[in-house]
């Protein structure tokens, strides 16, 4: 029902700018997620969506109409706040229906709007009870029915997982996806949790420091990072990273030498010159055991049978390197291995981080 | 340790009752003159002594109330205590919430000048707030004779005078007992999220739905501790009636009770101590009624 468009949006709070210069589009029905380490102004992007901040430069529009100057109320938006924000004094009934309450739609109008989001809720039990008497999970559906018995074209989730224990968080996720599914209506989710953020997202949106990283489908985001942020921020453990200079032979084929000793050589399609000094992004489940001798050998610091996969990591001043191995491997701390890079599976990035691949 | 516990569970007993008779003997030290006061009240013949009454009689309370003016003394202390309390709760609520969300950097400085007016004794303050009384008097007195009939001017003074009359009283108790309100209003205010005006704000509230639906049964805890304090110090307080009250028709309880302290020929105890009781009764009404909001505005906020 509704797509967001925001351009060369800016806030700053004072003389600190939090946001600065957003150009994010997020189609019609979409499931948005906005990921970012903390304090990179996921909050404030949310709230200046919801009109509870006002933007300073820049344009929000919906549908193609600008709302920078329409009252929150009036942009067909909900929001489901972080701590719930339920009204202590007021039943799960009446704070559902609170909304409606301020627009005078008559009392019996009300009960069954809020009968009906009760029960997709499975809230029905629960109508005449206040918040403190409810759990967690619970407290969570409540907030979720206040927003959708607005019937709003887009609904904005500010951490809404974060109070609930790990199962819960799973189960709840399946939930909010279904009903998404089931209001079409265009969900901006904010999460720190990548898992969530993958898992859910039909487009995820990394924050840093107020700015756009990348906006991409989840298997993009981890297939085509447009930068080392996001490579080493989707993604667990995180990609490795090693600084390494470019050698191009005169046969055509092309190298990197790594400052930790490695050699991979790189398929060409990238645009480094030789000598060039590069950034090589080598996710932990892209490096697999081979027998020595091998081009690449790595004595292993730490070993971490997790019993489904083993986790080696190798030490070395130039910077760790992390293996992510299927199944349960027996090697020592110590121990020589030959090590071997799947095939195209290197991500290449120029000295200030950007992705320099072409395809 | 299991061996012991026997032993020490029978010296832990001894000592409890220990503690228990010494706490029983303070308790009941504390309590005789409550006791005196409330028997004497009720002796037809009462003594400087604690002693049991020959006769019960409720003469003293009827004395009070049909040969003195007790309903007056009643009426006004309700009057200016109850609207000095009012007072306190708009303006403690509105400003508590002000000084809690406000970032201004006036915030700080204010609060810390306004713990300083308590601080200093209110005997100290008494000459100066009466030459400042005197002059605000005095313009509402020339207005008043300017366009009041000369009859009505004395009640009509009586009413908005600042010295002698209810409006100056009433605000110089509530301003005495601002500061405090306005901390306690502050400290609630801020242990409730702002996602509650938010979560109000997306639903389409406007300001006075806000306040009225949202904030006021939210801050209601905080609002009845501020009011209570305010009302229990101000009904206690003595010393700004005695200096800005002089019209019989204005006197009050503490003030009824002090005359008749002061009629030196003849020391009515009976008298004296009913009208301490009747004194006294409204304060404890109160912390009954704004108990349960001590409770939770001192034991943790909002919960939910
Ligand atoms: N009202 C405000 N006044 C001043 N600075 C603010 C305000 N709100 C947020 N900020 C600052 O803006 C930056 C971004 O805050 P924001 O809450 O959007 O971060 P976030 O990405 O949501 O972080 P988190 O994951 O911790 O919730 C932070 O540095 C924060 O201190
Ligand atoms: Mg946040």
């Amino acid at each position: 029902m509704a797509a967001i468009e925001l351009n060369g949006v800016q806030k700053s709070f004072g003389t600190v700018d939090v946001i600065k210069g957003v150009d994010i589009r997020i189609e019609d029905g979409e499931f948005a997620v906005f990921v970012g380490p903390s304090g990179c102004g996921k909050s404030t992007l949310l709230r200046l969506i919801a009109g509870l901040e006002s933007i300073n430069a820049g344009e929000f529009l919906l549908d193609g109409k600008s709302m920078n100057e329409v009252a929150p109320d009036k942009r067909g938006i909900a929001m489901v706040f972080q701590s719930y924000a339920l009204y202590p004094h007021m039943t799960v009934a009446q704070n559902i229906g609170f909304s409606l309450d301020l627009k005078k739609v008559p009392k019996d109008e009300i009960r069954a709007e809020v009968e009906k989001v009760a029960e997709m809720l499975q809230l029905s039990e629960l109508l005449d009870r206040r918040p403190a008497a409810l759990s967690g999970g619970q407290r969570q559906r409540v907030a979720i029915g206040r927003a959708i018995i607005k019937k709003p074209s887009v609904i904005l989730f500010d951490e809404p997982l974060s109070n609930l224990d790990a199962s819960l968080r799973v189960q709840m996720r399946a939930e909010l996806q279904r009903l998404h599914q089931e209001l079409a209506a265009t969900v901006v989710y904010v999460t720190h949790d990548q898992i969530e953020a993958m898992t859910m997202a039909d487009r995820i949106v990394v924050l840093k420091d107020g700015e756009v990283a990348q906006s991409a489908a989840p298997i993009d985001l981890y297939k085509r990072p447009a930068n080392t942020f996001v490579g080493t921020f989707i993604g667990s453990p995180r990609m490795n990273l090693l600084s390494a200079s470019v050698r191009r032979s005169s046969d055509g084929s092309v190298e990197a030498r790594a400052d930790n000793g490695w050699v991979i050589v790189l398929p060409d399609g990238f645009s480094a010159f030789d000598g060039d000094r590069i950034k090589i992004g080598i996710r932990p489940e892209h490096l697999r055991l081979v027998a020595l001798p091998a081009a690449i050998s790595a004595k292993v610091s730490v070993v971490e049978r997790l019993g489904v996969e083993t986790y080696l990591t190798f030490n070395h001043p130039k910077g760790s390197i992390v293996a992510r191995l299927e199944g349960d491997i027996t090697v020592k701390v110590g121990e020589q291995v030959g090590l071997e890079v799947t095939e195209n599976a290197c991500h290449l990035f120029d000295s200030s981080g950007a992705s320099i691949q072409s395809g | 340790m299991p061996n012991g516990s026997a032993k020490n569970s029978a010296s832990v007993k001894s000592a409890d009752a220990a503690a228990y008779g010494v706490l029983a003997v303070i308790s009941l030290y504390c309590a005789i003159p409550f006791l005196w006061v409330f028997i004497a009240s009720v002796d037809s013949e009462p003594s400087q002594f604690l002693a049991w009454p020959k006769e019960w009689s409720l003469q003293n309370y009827i004395n009070i109330f049909a040969r003195q003016d007790g309903f007056l003394w009643i009426a006004n202390s309700l009057i200016i205590v109850g609207s000095a309390t009012l007072i306190v709760m708009v303006l403690g609520g509105l400003g508590g919430y002000a000084l809690s969300r406000s970032h201004g950097w006036w915030r700080r400085p204010f609060l810390y000048t306004i713990i300083l007016i308590r601080v200093v004794p209110p005997t100290a303050l008494i000459v100066p707030l009466y030459k400042v009384l005197l002059t605000a008097n005095s313009v509402v007195g020339g207005i008043v004779r300017a366009v009041m009939p000369p009859d009505l001017v004395r009640p009509t003074m009586h009413i908005f005078g600042f010295i002698d009359g209810y409006l100056g009283i009433i605000l110089v108790l509530a301003a005495t007992q601002l500061p405090l309100a306005l901390w306690i209003m502050k400290t609630f205010f801020d242990t409730i999220p702002r996602d509650y005006e938010e979560a109000a704000v997306m639903d389409g509230a406007t300001l006075m739905q806000t306040i009225r639906r949202v904030l006021i049964p939210l801050a209601l805890p905080g609002l009845g501790a501020a009011g209570l304090f305010a009302f229990i110090i101000a009904w206690g307080d003595f010393l700004m009636p005695l200096i800005f009250l002089s019209s019989a028709e204005l006197q009050t309880l503490p003030l009824g009770l002090f005359r008749a302290y002061m009629r030196v020929n003849q020391l009515d105890y009976g008298f004296m101590t009913a009208l301490a009781v009747i004194y006294t009764l409204p304060a404890v009404i109160a912390f009954g009624f704004a108990r349960r909001f001590l409770v939770q505005t001192f034991g943790g906020g909002v919960k939910g």
